[in-house]
């Protein structure tokens, strides 16, 4: 179980202003994610939470500050940041030419040389990415002729081989069938064991839940960081989706299930 | 390990083949490109002691073979880049507008200088290049502003076909304000490998590695590229500075071809998407290789045109069309089929 | 120049300096007896150490000027478009004014070619080591100029015979030329495009020498494209156009209205005509008189 942020913190952010196409979209956001564990950002459509991981990574213009391990992002040479900091994205274009194992290896770009080789640890990190992935056994093929869900497992492989301590991804489970969205928990997991900070943006609320802790993320503003077993946290996420979920406790772990009517109809014995 | 090891010599293997498949088809070409003369296939040693005979082999189809392979490598190496760099496989000098912001250069450079596009020596080729490739960077320059940025390839291409047309219409204006000018530039337009001379050669050479050397060593950036702007800023490439050099290397490759050549279509587009169907991999061999094909395409055809109806001459610019263009049918024809979906 | 009263002092001091000029005389006659010299249309001088006998056109009117002064046997090579006269349609050809084969040109190995000041080709031979001479006539008087040139640089000792035979036939033609045609206005389209021939060109002039007046005036260059509406609103009264270039012309828009349109008062030149005309070769008498019987045709 986890208080809130009295531990080393991963990224702090202060007064985050950014819009989109002109639209203000972040509205004075001001946040900080605990180093060693794994945040969740969910909330309604439209919220802002994949342009607040783009400003977290520094891909988009932004007001207000961002610090990386306590010192400020701009400091970082663009290398070092890329080494510490992965960033997954929704929807990229991915080379359809390039073998999966070209794409994977293409995560290792802030740590090689210039005009160097891949090296024995790059090689190494890829066919860990690949294997934690499962998709080790067709790193020949091409990615135009991956499935969706296959591409993904891929694009995730990418953002592993990085071994940055701190992971932002935004909808990783994307076209994942659940066997692979179940490895991913692992994968996740595994990182989190390694003492590397995980964020993630899910709109798949139950496996939000698993997390450590959870942003909810409404109309460009936090509306709530806390811990994701805490019940208030489950009050503020049932409100700011209008109660049509309800979290509930299945077999040892919450899970959201939408409510279709009333208060009533949910099964006996699952009482919030 | 081993399984890895395996896969990276595998894949070198196969784009080494492809390499020196290629490199092998331009040597024998240019044997032939150099054999063949306005009167058919000849046998080049016989030639061998006539003055004039040697003559024609030194110094008109030496220059002219080794200068239209010269033309094909840049036009096919600016093609990749820009293919490479937009995302697009519909990138291609002449679309972004580079080519006509060439010939618009030369055409100022014409009017100025007064001399003829046709010029042999060094220092009147090195100025109507110099003056190509600042018309091809700020052709490209201008698309990008009217495009506001590489995000929508449908603008991209949008405004490069624009500053394309444009460009040409003004270089046209600014020609008949000289008659004399506009029509030696509107034959040169046309696009022949007919007047190359070693100057030419030489300054094409020059060209290619200096464009070739940063497109290589920026290989890395076309490949992160590949996967999203984001994407690859995420992972720490410097994007405008490499952006910037990309686009100088793609017009000064396109400028350097344009102003010895004129305008040949079809080279910049065609090269690296039959390197593509061959080679499967990072950017590194693809730039390289997509340059000798382009090389081989425009050498073949300039042989061809010189041996189908000899001792007339086609023009090699059709030749490239229908090369080329033939090729592409046939790969849209291939795209055509629908993939594995999710 | 001396006149006839040579002073004392003037006299010793010619005396003077008479060995030496007959020695400068001597030493610049002897190695350069058959020193040729010319200064071509693009300003380059060219110097030939005996008259050329292995010669390269690539411009019709060259050919045909080389062949009126006799020396037809020394051409090697014409572009594709020289066929007059008929002797030269037998010789190899090097390609076109705007696309020659430079290779063609070379194994041909001549020692002087002809060719148009805008050829692409002429930097290219020179380059190669060719005598390359540029003359492209525009008006009467280059015309003239190039004959005498040629004239000199082939040793053809009478080449002036050639402009004076020419000058005949013009004024023959000019003589056929019915009154009632005189300072009538012509229109003249060269190619489609339309491109006329105004007055600075050697067809206006003819044109002008036959007593008729030019819709299209000189200050347009020789021959300039023109917008058809120019023509729809000045009104020749006769066109006269290459055979080739009359397909259409009566569907342009407004051209079915206008007067030599209407009445029919417009020469269509068969294309071996249309090679006369637009040539400023020695075959331009011949051109005045295709002419001449035009407007006497129509405009009696």
């Amino acid at each position: 179980m986890t208080q809130v942020p009295l531990e080393p913190v991963a990224i702090r952010a202060s007064g985050i202003h950014a819009s989109l196409g002109g639209v203000a979209v972040l509205h004075g956001i001001d946040l900080a994610l605990p180093r060693g564990r794994w945040t969740s950002v969910v909330g309604p459509n439209g919220a802002g939470k994949s342009t607040l991981l783009k400003a977290l990574a520094q891909l988009i213009p932004h007001q207000g500050t961002v610090e990386l391990f306590g010192q400020p992002m701009t400091t970082f040479p663009a290398r070092l940041r890329a080494q510490r900091l992965a960033w997954l994205g929704q929807n990229e274009a991915s080379g359809d030419d390039l073998s999966v194992w070209d794409v994977a290896m293409l995560g290792r770009l802030p740590h090689q040389a210039w005009l160097a080789a891949p090296s024995l640890a790059d090689h190494r990190a890829v066919q860990d990415a690949l294997r934690a992935t499962q998709a080790w056994d067709w790193r020949d093929r091409p990615l135009g002729q991956l499935s969706g869900g296959e591409r993904q497992r891929v694009l995730l492989a990418r953002a592993l081989a990085v071994q940055a301590d701190v992971l932002l991804m935004d909808e990783p489970l994307a076209n994942l069938d659940p066997p692979h969205q179940a490895d991913w928990l692992q994968v996740v997991r595994g990182l989190l064991a390694q003492g590397r900070t995980v964020v993630s943006v899910l709109h798949e609320i139950s496996f939000a839940l698993h997390a450590d802790t959870l942003l909810i993320v409404a109309q460009g503003k936090v509306l709530h960081h806390g811990a994701c077993a805490d019940a208030l946290t489950h009050r503020r996420l049932e409100q700011v989706f209008d109660q049509r979920i309800a979290i509930v406790p299945v077999a040892g772990q919450w899970v959201a299930l939408a409510r279709t009517g009333g208060a009533g109809d949910l099964p006996p014995g699952m009482a919030p | 390990m081993n399984a890895v090891a395996l896969v990276q010599r595998r894949r070198r293997q196969q784009a080494r083949v492809v390499i020196a498949c290629l490199v092998s088809g331009s040597v024998l070409l240019l044997l032939l490109g150099i054999a063949i003369g306005s009167t058919g296939l000849e046998n080049l040693w016989a030639a061998g002691d006539d003055a004039v005979s040697l003559q024609i082999i030194r110094d008109i189809r030496a220059p002219r073979a080794i200068g239209a392979w010269l033309a094909g490598a840049l036009l096919g190496l600016a093609g990749a880049i820009a293919q490479g760099l937009f995302r697009n496989p519909l990138a291609d000098p002449y679309l972004l507008g580079s080519a006509s912001g060439a010939s618009f250069g030369v055409g100022v450079a014409l009017v100025l200088m007064g001399s003829t596009p046709y010029a042999t020596d060094w220092l009147a080729r090195l100025g109507l290049t110099t003056a190509a490739f600042v018309g091809a960077v700020a052709a490209v320059l201008l698309t990008l502003l009217l495009a506001r940025g590489v995000q929508h390839t449908l603008r991209l291409l949008l405004a490069g076909v624009v500053v394309g047309v444009v460009l040409g219409a003004l270089g046209s204006l600014v020609m008949m304000m000289q008659p004399e000018v506009m029509l030696s530039m509107q034959s040169f337009m046309l696009g022949s490998t007919g007047f190359i001379g070693w100057a030419a050669c030489g300054l094409m050479a020059v060209a290619w590695c200096a464009c070739a050397a940063p497109a290589l060593a920026l290989s890395r950036v076309l490949d992160g590229l590949s996967l999203g702007e984001a994407t690859a800023t995420s992972l720490g490439l410097p994007l405008p500075r490499m952006r910037a050099a990309l686009v100088a290397a793609l017009a000064l490759a396109t400028g350097a071809a344009v102003a010895q050549t004129g305008l040949i279509a079809f080279v910049g587009l065609a090269a690296p998407h039959l390197v593509r169907s061959l080679i499967r991999g990072t950017h590194r061999m693809f730039l390289f290789a997509a340059s000798l094909m382009g090389g081989v395409l425009l050498l073949a055809a300039d042989t061809l045109a010189r041996w189908l109806i000899a001792p007339q001459e086609l023009p090699v610019g059709v030749l490239t069309a229908v090369l080329g263009g033939g090729y592409l049918l046939w790969l849209m024809n291939q795209r055509g089929e629908p993939r594995r979906g999710t | 120049m001396l006149d006839n009263k040579v002073y004392p002092d003037e006299r010793l001091a010619l005396a003077r300096f008479l060995p030496l000029l007959l020695v400068s005389v001597l030493l610049s006659w002897c190695p350069s007896v058959h020193a040729l010299e010319i200064i071509d249309d693009r300003g380059v001088r060219v110097v030939l150490a005996q008259p050329p006998q292995r010669i390269v056109s690539v411009l019709p009117s060259l050919s045909e000027t080389v062949c009126a002064l006799g020396q037809c046997a020394r051409l090697v090579g014409v572009d594709r478009y020289s066929n007059f006269p008929a002797q030269v349609r037998s010789l190899p050809k090097v390609g076109g004014g705007l696309d020659p084969n430079v290779e063609a040109i070379v194994a041909l190995r001549p020692d002087l070619v002809l060719l148009a000041a805008s050829s692409p080709a002429a930097a290219r031979l020179e380059s190669l080591g060719l005598k390359v001479v540029a003359l492209e006539p525009k008006r009467h008087a280059d015309a003239q100029r190039v004959m005498l040139q040629l004239g000199q640089l082939l040793g053809v000792p009478d080449a002036a015979k050639l402009w004076a035979v020419i000058e005949a036939e013009v004024d023959a033609a000019v003589r056929l030329v019915p009154a009632a045609a005189r300072s009538k206005r012509i229109y003249f389209e060269v190619n489609s495009g339309p491109y006329a021939a105004s007055t600075e060109s050697f067809i206006g002039e003819t044109l002008a020498r036959l007593g008729v007046a030019n819709i299209v005036p000189g200050e347009m260059g020789p021959f300039p494209r023109i917008n058809p509406e120019f023509v729809v609103r000045a009104d020749p009264d006769l066109i006269m156009v290459g055979d080739s270039n009359f397909a259409g012309m009566q569907q342009r828009p407004g051209w079915a209205h206008m007067q030599a349109i209407a009445q029919g008062r417009v020469c269509v030149f068969p294309p071996d005509v249309s090679d006369v005309m637009v040539r400023p070769g020695p075959r331009m008498g011949e051109a005045a008189r295709a002419m001449a019987g035009c407007l006497g045709k129509h405009l009696r």
